[in-house]
């Protein structure tokens, strides 16, 4: 990613596949539903039903650097990453979650659902540490597989998208991001 | 026997503790570490018989803590817990001296096949 920009390079990016040449919905679905079944809970399961996001929304994701270069996104109402923070925690969840507990627990788990995804697609590539926040935007509608699901009759979406063309850094979309 | 977590992830230190416990290791000690500076230090203050380390975290990964204990000539039985299961992440585990790799997600079989003859 550091590597002077030649044309070369522009030329090799120009060659890159775009994700759905790499990956399918269902394939996205059986790395979440195991990663669900490891993390959350033998019983839980994931609907693949498309439903409305609500207004407050948090994501967690995984940077993806590669042959493929995007992200892991996973995007649900904050009440509801609230609760799956509870259901990863089980009897050590705090009466009160912090917003650490939570960006901890539900960027863990799109660690775990990015780190099943980059070993399906062509490697080598490299896997950020997961971010908590506002997700990054999508660049590239033709680069993007999404799966929409319902975890315990509420809605959450599993994008995983291109992350070229670049954006001008730093993006609006990561000003409320939270470190990790 | 003493089991040194390491993972940047609280949860998922939680989560590996309830594992073993599921998977029957559920009489050792158990000791924490934040990352892999964290981990590489507790090595030489707590001697554990075991270290049980994810692979990307922040100030010093697993495999550079790995590495670093083997420079050092610690030959602790060290192995992954990581959401890095490809083939080449597998084989420079290996390289480094990891007598394996676990992926994340497991289950407690996981553990079992692999900790069966590592764990007493």
């Amino acid at each position: 990613m550091t590597s002077t920009d030649t044309g070369q390079r522009r030329r090799g990016s120009d060659a890159r596949p775009v994700i759905t040449e790499l990956i399918d919905e269902m394939t996205i679905l059986a790395i979440a539903e195991e990663a669900w079944v490891s993390l959350v809970g033998e019983d839980e399961v994931l609907v693949p039903i498309p439903s409305e996001l609500p207004g407050d929304i948090l994501s967690s994701w995984v940077d993806v650097v590669g042959p493929w270069t995007g992200s892991v996104v996973l995007t649900t109402g904050r009440a509801t990453a609230e609760e799956l923070s509870r259901a990863l925690l089980r009897e050590s969840a705090p009466e009160l979650l912090d917003d650490e507990d939570v960006a901890d627990a539900f960027g863990e788990i799109a660690n775990v659902v990015g780190g099943s995804i980059k070993a399906a697609l062509p490697g080598p590539s490299g896997l950020s540490l997961p971010q908590v926040g506002n997700a990054p935007l999508v660049r590239n509608a033709g680069d993007l597989c999404r799966v929409d699901v319902v975890w315990r009759g509420e809605p959450l979406t599993i994008s995983v998208q291109g992350a070229l063309p670049p954006l001008p850094v730093p993006t609006p979309s990561r000003e409320n991001e939270v470190p990790l | 026997m003493k089991i040194l977590i390491a993972d940047d992830s609280r949860v998922m230190r939680q989560i590996v503790i309830r594992t073993l416990r599921q998977a029957g290791y559920d009489d050792h000690d158990i000791v924490e570490a934040e990352d892999g500076a964290d981990a590489l230090a507790k090595v030489g203050s707590e001697q554990p018989d075991l270290v049980l380390s994810d692979w990307n975290m922040p100030n010093m990964s697993g495999i550079e803590c790995l590495q670093a204990l083997r420079a050092s000539g610690s030959a602790v039985p060290f192995g992954f817990v990581t959401s890095e299961g490809s083939p080449e992440m597998r084989e420079k585990a290996s390289n480094a001296g990891a007598l394996f790799l676990i992926a994340k997600p497991f289950t407690e079989d996981t553990f079992r096949e692999h900790l069966d003859g590592v764990i007493a």
